[in-house]
């Protein structure tokens, strides 16, 4: 089966193609050194990728003016890449060293940049979607034409902070953007053994009265479009909206998890046919892009890496001494 | 998790010049909304009903329904949506309309609010006033002292206001404070704590005991409804007693324990949180370790039975410490 390259959208340019296209090869490349990286003992911990998905991410994180704000999840690294969110700091956490987002307190995914407007992901699923809410809520009060978004999947969906979140702001009509993970599995849990009904855009729509597509998540530019009109909807004061995704989480749920309850065949037909950064390559090549400028986007993302991991390496392992600071942003003893 | 009722008790005309500790608190949430922008509060029919006590009454006309806030059945959500709003820089001051009903939002306050300044720098100004304690009638729901659960987690910081002044001043001082901050307020004090209004503005400093009594033969330890109760056991039983008011549960003024216990060389902790929870085992934790040599008399504890609140009134009487049980418990340590 021949990939199928990415519908030939209107509106987004040759640049904004271009960075996505940076964006997904930076999640593709970064998680397959760190996949590498797990095996060879260097990474402790765990270790999420969202392979198969990293155009959802690229896409929300670009679709985000640099005001806003966003939560991500563990399958959104590009999303952090996005907001400027940098390789080395990433990996800084995956290592554990005393200068990365988390200073060694928490590892993988487990982070956030504030400085960036990216909240750390806490591992609840579901708590999120109520800090989002309450994000869009004081830009609502002061006035502010900014936007906060998060990504809820199917295991969300079964968590009733996520239901709490979807209908607060609906009801506060605040301008908050939804990105539904369809990515048919929670850890081994298929989406049928999640609910009844998984059309999660049909739910949001008619449970929330939340504006609400479905879309090919392996499309990079159908799905920016998408969710970039969400983003403006929410910017212009039309209230909550959200996307969702249809993807197949291509890994399985971490490292340890050879995803091997997923059906055969489905994975590599999502390899040859629906993956997004062949998609992605394949519509700049129709586009008229040189292949040598593509290999060399892939090359300078390559490097990206590379030195990421390097400067990374160099930083300084945690002080036990320091343990107990910041415990409190003010200590009382 | 509404449901109606015990906010109905009447309150009578306030004496000239003196407030309620009900009173003292509406007066810190409209002085904090006068004073500061960004506060807000958010809470189940605290608009225009002015909240399952009152605590909000007539706010909504001074500040509109934009910053005080009605919410959906929701605690989760609403909690949430504060931390979301503390994160853009806002002073969110949640109303829960009973502390039991803290179970529902634990997740976002124990995994998100208490953690990400430890994990990330960013810190999360927000406050979470409840209405917890006994002596109501209010039953397993609606009578718990659950501030145990919070005690000893790291990132949070939960007070206990027992008397007026502070029910003002730790409330004024939670909200100018950067961290999450629980206020386990004493529904049972409302209307019935009685004192000179506070000076407008008055800050109760966070993380400091204060002494409401001094005393030379035996130092009891306590917090919220314990504070009158000890004050009044010490007057019935005419011993030379102190009484440390902790104020602040936690993180706990490890030092005002200390010292007092040094002076007095007895200890007996007062709570009405069940015994094998609330602020009893860290009091009592810390003088073992501490403070063992300053003793003359095992440390003693006097607090409810290991069960919920029971709801008829023999037994909800003979659950709650009472002033006449603590002079015995205080007679004991004494005797000792």
């Amino acid at each position: 089966m021949p990939t199928e390259p990415c519908a030939d959208v209107a509106g987004i340019d040759r640049d904004t193609r271009l960075a996505l296209l940076r964006l997904v090869l930076l999640q593709r490349l970064f998680e397959e050194r760190v996949l590498v990286l797990y095996r060879q003992g260097r990474i402790f911990g765990s270790v999420y990728t969202g392979r198969g998905q990293e155009a959802v991410a690229a896409a929300a994180g670009l679709a985000l003016d640099p005001d806003d704000v966003v939560c991500p999840l563990n399958r959104e690294l590009a999303c952090h890449f996005a907001r400027g969110v940098t390789v080395a700091d990433v990996f800084r956490n995956f290592l554990g060293r005393a200068d990365g987002p988390t200073r060694g307190r928490d590892g993988n995914m487990h982070f956030g940049v504030p400085a960036k407007g990216v909240f750390p992901l806490v591992s609840m699923l579901g708590d999120l979607v109520p800090v989002t809410v309450g994000a869009a809520l004081a830009f609502k009060r002061r006035g502010e034409r900014r936007v906060a978004l998060t990504f809820a999947g199917e295991g969300a969906f079964s968590v009733g902070d996520t239901h709490e979140g979807l209908n607060l702001a609906g009801v506060l009509q605040v301008p908050a953007v939804f990105v539904l993970q369809s990515n048919r599995y929670s850890y081994s849990t298929p989406a049928e053994r999640q609910m009844v009904n998984t059309n999660l855009a049909q739910r949001v729509r008619g449970g929330w009265s939340i504006p609400a597509d479905r879309v090919d998540g392996t499309d990079a530019l159908a799905f920016y479009a998408a969710v970039h009109d969400a983003v403006e909807r929410a910017r212009s004061g039309l209230g909550p909206q959200a996307v969702e995704a249809l993807t197949l989480r291509m890994d399985g749920h971490a490292a340890h998890d050879d995803a091997r309850y997923v059906p055969g065949g489905l994975r590599e037909e999502y390899a040859e046919r629906w993956d997004p950064v062949s998609r992605l390559e394949e519509r700049l090549l129709l586009d008229g892009v040189a292949p040598e400028h593509l290999a060399r986007v892939r090359d300078q993302a390559a490097a990206e890496i590379a030195s990421g991991l390097a400067d990374a390496e160099t930083s300084p392992a945690p002080d036990p001494a320091d343990l107990e600071d910041g415990v409190w942003a003010a200590p009382l003893r | 998790m509404t449901e109606g009722g015990l906010g109905a008790a009447g309150a009578g005309p306030a004496a000239l010049g003196q407030i309620t500790y009900l009173e003292a608190i509406r007066m810190a949430l409209a002085d904090a909304l006068r004073d500061d922008e960004r506060v807000f509060l958010l809470g189940e029919d605290i608009g225009v009903f002015g909240g399952a006590f009152g605590a909000t009454k007539g706010l909504i006309d001074e500040f509109g329904p934009e910053r005080v806030l009605d919410t959906p059945l929701s605690e989760e959500g609403f909690v949430g949506a504060a931390i979301g709003a503390a994160w853009m820089g806002e002073r969110p001051i949640v109303e829960l309309q009973f502390a039991d009903f803290v179970t529902c939002p634990f997740d976002v306050i124990v995994t998100v609010a208490a953690k990400t300044h430890w994990r990330s720098g960013l810190a999360l100004p927000l406050v979470i006033r409840m209405p917890s304690g006994g002596g109501v009638r209010g039953g397993p729901f609606h009578a718990g002292s659950p501030e145990g659960w919070f005690v000893g987690q790291p990132g949070l910081k939960v007070v206990c206001p027992g008397t007026v002044g502070d029910a003002y001043g730790l409330l004024r001082a939670a909200v100018d404070d950067p961290d999450p901050v629980l206020v386990f307020e004493h529904k049972g004090l409302y209307r019935r704590l009685r004192a000179p209004s506070p000076a407008p503005g008055h800050r109760t400093p966070l993380g400091r005991a204060h002494l409401a009594r001094a005393g030379a033969d035996a130092t009891i330890v306590t917090y919220g409804s314990g504070v009158q109760i000890a004050l009044d056991a010490v007057d019935v039983s005419g011993a030379d007693v102190e009484v440390l008011d902790l104020r602040t549960v936690w993180p706990l003024d490890e030092a005002a324990v200390l010292e007092s216990v040094e002076k007095t060389s007895r200890l007996l902790v007062l709570q009405e949180a069940a015994r094998s929870t609330g602020v009893a085992g860290l009091v009592l934790s810390l003088v073992a370790r501490r403070g063992f040599e300053l003793l003359d008399a095992p440390p003693a504890l006097h607090a409810p039975p290991d069960t919920p609140v029971p709801f008829a009134p023999e037994l909800e009487d003979a659950y709650l410490p009472s002033v006449d049980s603590t002079v015995n418990e205080l007679e004991r340590l004494l005797a000792y």
